[in-house]
């Protein structure tokens, strides 16, 4: 485990309130420095209203929230870049100016800024539109510009809610790069989306949120065992008596080309492949089968509606 | 203080920047001195001089005529015409036509034609035929009779739109026949002028100490001061809104939240704006005192002697004082608005409450320039919304004891400050609140809320 002075963000017993309304009930999570972290759930769960607190926009009406170690302040905002989902940009005035206006207000001196707009539009493949108005700028550019007045003074953590939406597949796998960049230089990164198959890509660590309160969390890795239901796809020639066995065998569903084992409760993958391998049989696939997060999504919000 | 500056730095720059504030605050004097300089220039450049024959058939008028038209009664009634003018602040298009047309003066050169003996109809024909010669541009025929009931005076000129010139020999040739029918009831001239003199009606009020004030000066002065407050106040509180609504509806709001307090960036936007807002009245300003001056120098050196109001250093300071109490009123006033409203148009639509405050305040600015000492002239320059527009009208007309200046910007302060209260909590909720309009009652909660 990692020690605790590596902990970025600590959310403790958070609750916000609008009216009669709860938007986040009793929420409590670590995020550990120099990974990405999944704030996943549906639409309407509570992650923008948890994402608002964490960068100080309101604060919650119950609870904690700790950067760095300390409670939020103008000081910690400064070490946060925030891409909201909904973002925008001043409609009539030039690219740069609106990027060294967002860094000013983050504390940046302008020479420093005007050397980070030079690196992050030619990182972005965007230098040309230097001097541009957003009303000529694409919407994908648009999207590149603002992530650059998201890490345009270098923070400590990133959080980025839905960055991808609208970009095309390109731009998309661009972006992640980009993302793997920072995560090599040791930056934290939150990441609120509910794409799935990118979650899974991406994250070290997720928690899955639903009607204001936590499903589940941990590593990527712990949430998917914690979820496993011993299903092997097997591939083999031969080896029959051993699956006939019941002490390790529950059920088989045949497909074309390949069974899909359910294991017994108690019953270990490894001694089954042992048995197999005793047994004379030709293996060509012997895998243990993981649920997607998609699966794991579906099955707990579905589950709960 | 950083993020702040940076706000202001922002605001002020997105403003000033622009085309249309850099044509406005440029175009303004210009207009100003095209009005005020121009017609000075254009007025003092005389037209050439109208050849004109007279045919005198009575031969009583030609002389006196001659007398009238001559260029020292001409620049005697041009002087007239230009202080009529000044004072006539009020009077019809077809007035000041007239009355410029009087400035503009016009000179006669008589030309000799010999028309003794010729029946009317050669003489006619022959002057025609030296006007179409371009011998000559007019001329006049003046009947036998001068009082018989079919005395015709034809005039005919080659210059159809030279109606100063027209109207200057009408006038004179009516003077002439009235001097001659004078004459002929034996009165002569002296008597008359001395029976129908005017009485010297000189109108000027008195201040506090009993010094003298020139009233027309002051009346004009206060007006223009109302005005350009009014203006100013309503051009900038629209941009407040513009600027608010731009970043709610662009989610820009968002990302400002997330790196500086919103406090903090409304108050930076509206010290911006209202530094923009300064800068384009003190280029104002400053081009209207050059230009009051031009016009002095010009007028003195017409020989003309125009006292405008005694404009001291204080009241220049007090009305850029007065000037950012009313920005500070209205801008929070419109940032307020803008926080609530999801779209420009919708803005537009609940601008309207402050826009009458404006206009109210503007119009009680004439009850002050009318008594500066009546007691609602007292109150409406003391009270909240309308001290910025009246008290500077108010300064200008009647200066009124300082302790009331004082407790005016001390009300007004007071305001202000209860009104940025207001409208922060108003901004900070607001702001995030996408999708549908507020109604009063959430914005009320709102603020008992935060």
């Amino acid at each position: 485990m990692m020690s605790e002075n590596n902990t970025t963000l600590r959310v403790a017993n958070v609750s916000k309130h609008y009216g009669e309304f709860t938007a986040v009930n009793d929420l409590s999570f670590d995020v550990k420095a120099g990974r990405v972290f999944g704030f996943l759930g549906p639409n309407g769960a509570g992650k923008t209203t948890t994402i608002r607190m964490i960068v100080g926009i309101t604060a919650p009406d119950e609870g904690t929230v700790e950067l760095f170690g300390e409670r939020i302040s103008n000081e910690t905002q400064n070490r946060i870049g925030y891409l909201p989902e909904e973002r925008g940009l001043y409609k009539k005035m030039k690219v740069q100016d609106q990027l060294r206006y967002f860094a000013a207000l983050k504390n940046v001196s302008q020479k420093e800024a005007d050397r980070r707009i030079d690196f992050w539009l030619d990182r972005m493949k965007l230098s040309e539109w230097k001097t541009k108005k957003t009303t000529d700028l694409s919407k994908g550019m648009s999207q590149k510009i603002q992530f650059i007045s998201t890490v345009l003074h270098n923070p400590d953590l990133l959080i980025l809610d839905e960055p991808f939406s609208g970009l095309d597949p390109i731009n998309v796998e661009f972006l992640i790069e980009v993302v793997a960049e920072l995560k090599a230089q040791h930056k934290t990164i939150i990441f609120s989306t509910h794409l799935m198959e990118t979650a899974e890509r991406l994250c070290d660590d997720i928690i899955l949120i639903n009607k204001s309160r936590k499903v589940i969390g941990g590593t990527l890795r712990e949430v998917k065992g914690s979820f496993s239901k011993n299903l092997i796809a097997l591939r083999c020639i031969g080896g029959s008596a051993v699956l006939e066995d019941e002490s390790l065998v529950a059920k088989i569903i045949t497909h074309a080309d390949v069974m899909e084992i359910e294991l017994a409760a108690n019953a270990d993958a490894q001694v089954l492949l042992k048995r197999l391998i005793e047994n004379g049989a030709s293996i060509s696939r012997f895998e243990q089968i993981e649920p997607s997060l998609n699966d794991i999504f579906i099955e707990k919000i579905a589950g709960n509606q | 203080m950083r993020k702040f500056l940076a706000v202001v730095k922002h605001e002020y720059k997105k403003i000033v920047l622009k085309w249309s504030f850099i044509l406005g605050t440029l175009l303004f004097p210009i207009i100003a001195a095209g009005f005020a300089v121009v017609p000075a220039i254009i007025f003092s450049i005389k037209g050439e001089p109208t050849r004109i024959a007279v045919v005198d058939q009575s031969g009583k008028l030609s002389a006196r005529l001659k007398e009238n038209l001559s260029a020292e009664r001409m620049s005697a009634k041009v002087q007239q015409a230009a202080k009529d003018s000044l004072k006539n602040f009020d009077a019809s298009q077809q007035e000041r036509l007239n009355k410029s047309a009087e400035q503009l003066g016009a000179s006669f050169v008589f030309t000799d034609y010999d028309f003794a003996d010729k029946p009317l109809e050669q003489i006619r024909r022959e002057l025609g035929e030296k006007i179409t010669a371009k011998e000559l541009d007019a001329y006049l025929i003046i009947p036998d009779y001068l009082d018989a009931a079919d005395a015709k005076y034809e005039f005919r000129s080659r210059k159809a739109g030279d109606f100063g010139g027209e109207r200057n020999l009408k006038d004179a040739l009516n003077q002439a026949v009235r001097s001659e029918r004078l004459a002929g009831a034996n009165i002569s001239e002296e008597q008359l002028k001395d029976l129908s003199r005017n009485v010297d009606f000189d109108s000027k009020s008195l201040d506090e100490k009993g010094d003298e004030k020139d009233t027309d000066g002051v009346f004009i002065a206060s007006f223009i001061i109302g005005l350009m407050i009014y203006i100013t106040l309503a051009i900038y509180g629209q941009m407040i809104l513009a600027a608010v609504v731009e970043e709610k509806e662009t989610r820009i709001a968002e990302i400002l939240f997330s790196s500086a307090r919103p406090f903090e960036l409304m108050m930076g936007k509206l010290t911006g704006v209202g530094l923009a807002g300064l800068t384009q009245l003190g280029i104002w300003i400053t081009s209207a005192l050059v230009l009051v001056g031009f016009g002095m120098a010009q007028m003195s050196a017409a020989g003309m002697n125009i006292s405008i109001p005694n404009i001291s250093p204080l009241m220049v300071i007090l009305f850029f004082v007065y000037f950012l109490l009313g920005f500070f009123i209205y801008a929070s006033i419109f940032a307020l608005i803008g926080s609530m409203v999801t779209t420009v148009q919708e803005g537009g639509q609940f601008s309207f409450p402050p826009i009458m405050l404006l206009l109210v305040g503007f119009y009680f600015s004439f009850a002050v320039i009318r008594d500066p000492n009546s007691s609602l002239s007292f109150w409406v320059s003391i009270a909240p919304f309308f001290a910025p527009i009246t008290m500077p009208v108010r300064i200008l007309a009647e200066t009124p004891p300082l302790w009331q200046i004082g407790l005016s910007i001390f009300i007004n302060a007071a305001a202000i400050a209860g009104l940025i209260w207001l409208a922060s909590r108003v901004y900070r909720v607001g702001m995030l609140m996408y999708g549908k309009r507020a109604t009063i009652p959430e914005v009320w909660k709102w603020i008992r809320q935060s």
